[in-house]
């Protein structure tokens, strides 16, 4: 049986990575997929410490699911934001997008 | 052969690369398991968890190293789809389907629509920044402490519990009603916004000078 040490290991990685997408991309398209991704290492966790620890409550898996759909409701928001900012000044770079910096 | 099938050029040499780059490390990673498993060391569930988690970490990788968004956008469903065969590990059914439903099928797609709707031809392709070294020293800094905390701490656990759907909907439809209704009210409200956002008519009267 696999320990729950590398489902945390595998999570903590992948949660580095889409850090470090976030950190490093200019296009905002690969931020939020960067940004998914995080989420997705995020519910990892949640599932394995359900299914270890907690075996009558499943709250972590309830949890997840909350994730989920409030990563779904994320996205289309985003994106919705992202093509009107296109149509606004035909760039997707977020380094152009500074009218609140001061 | 794909002389004849309606594609762009660089389509061909795209998938014929992808598919012998994707084949070659799979078959690699997948004799050394099997070497592992016949000498006895790890079992066949370990041998498809190794499998799949460094698939999904080389996907990972590819979605934030590329410098093809395409292809970046592309490579972020091996992760989201590995998800699916992690929570299948965990013994929860359920979230793996919706993981698969939702990701696999809905935000991709969404992804994709977004990325071909500004992408437009004549534009080159957004760069990455100069902070990348940046970026690098402070993800391997986190990842390395947070493994460090965790294989410090004392976890000896090793039974699995498997959640199954009924127990899943009595939990979800009786402790946890008014947040499952939040969420469903949440995202009414997220993508009538998005909607709304979204419409043309509006633009013109917000558009700044000079455009």
């Amino acid at each position: 049986m696999i320990a729950l040490e590398n489902f945390l290991i595998l999570s903590t990685i992948l949660f580095s990575i889409g850090f470090f997408g976030v950190l490093s991309r200019k296009n905002a398209i690969l931020i939020l997929i960067s940004v998914e991704l995080m989420l997705a290492a995020v519910g990892i966790n949640f599932v394995a410490f359900a299914s270890f620890f907690d075996t009558s409550q499943l709250s972590g898996h309830i949890f997840t699911l909350f994730v989920i759909a409030i990563a779904a409701a994320e996205v289309g928001l985003a994106l919705g934001i992202i093509i009107r900012l296109f149509r606004d000044r035909n760039s997707v770079n977020i380094d152009e997008a500074n009218d609140l910096k001061w | 052969m794909f002389s004849k099938i309606p594609l762009p050029d660089q389509f061909d040499r795209l998938i014929i690369t992808g598919g012998i780059v994707t084949a070659s490390t799979t078959l690699f990673i997948l004799s050394i398991l099997l070497i592992l498993k016949f000498l006895d060391f790890i079992s066949y569930t370990e041998v498809f968890f190794w499998l799949i988690s460094t698939g999904m970490i080389i996907g990972a990788l590819a979605s934030v190293l590329l410098k093809n968004i395409v292809h970046a956008v592309f490579s972020i469903l091996a992760p989201l789809l590995g998800i699916v065969a992690i929570y299948l590990f965990l013994g929860s059914e359920f979230l793996a389907l919706a993981q698969l439903l939702i990701y696999g099928g809905g935000v991709v797609i969404l992804l994709l629509f977004a990325l071909m709707m500004t992408n437009v031809q004549d534009q080159p392709l957004v760069e990455d920044g100069s902070q990348k070294p940046f970026s690098i020293i402070i993800c391997i800094l986190i990842g390395l402490i947070l493994i460090s905390r965790l294989l410090s701490a004392d976890l000896n656990l090793s039974t699995v519990s498997s959640a199954e759907l009924s127990v899943l909907a009595g939990v979800i439809f009786t402790d946890f009603l008014i947040p499952f209704l939040l969420v469903g009210l949440l995202l009414d409200i997220a993508l009538t916004g998005a909607l709304l956002n979204g419409k043309t008519h509006n633009v013109v009267a917000t558009k700044r000078d000079g455009d």
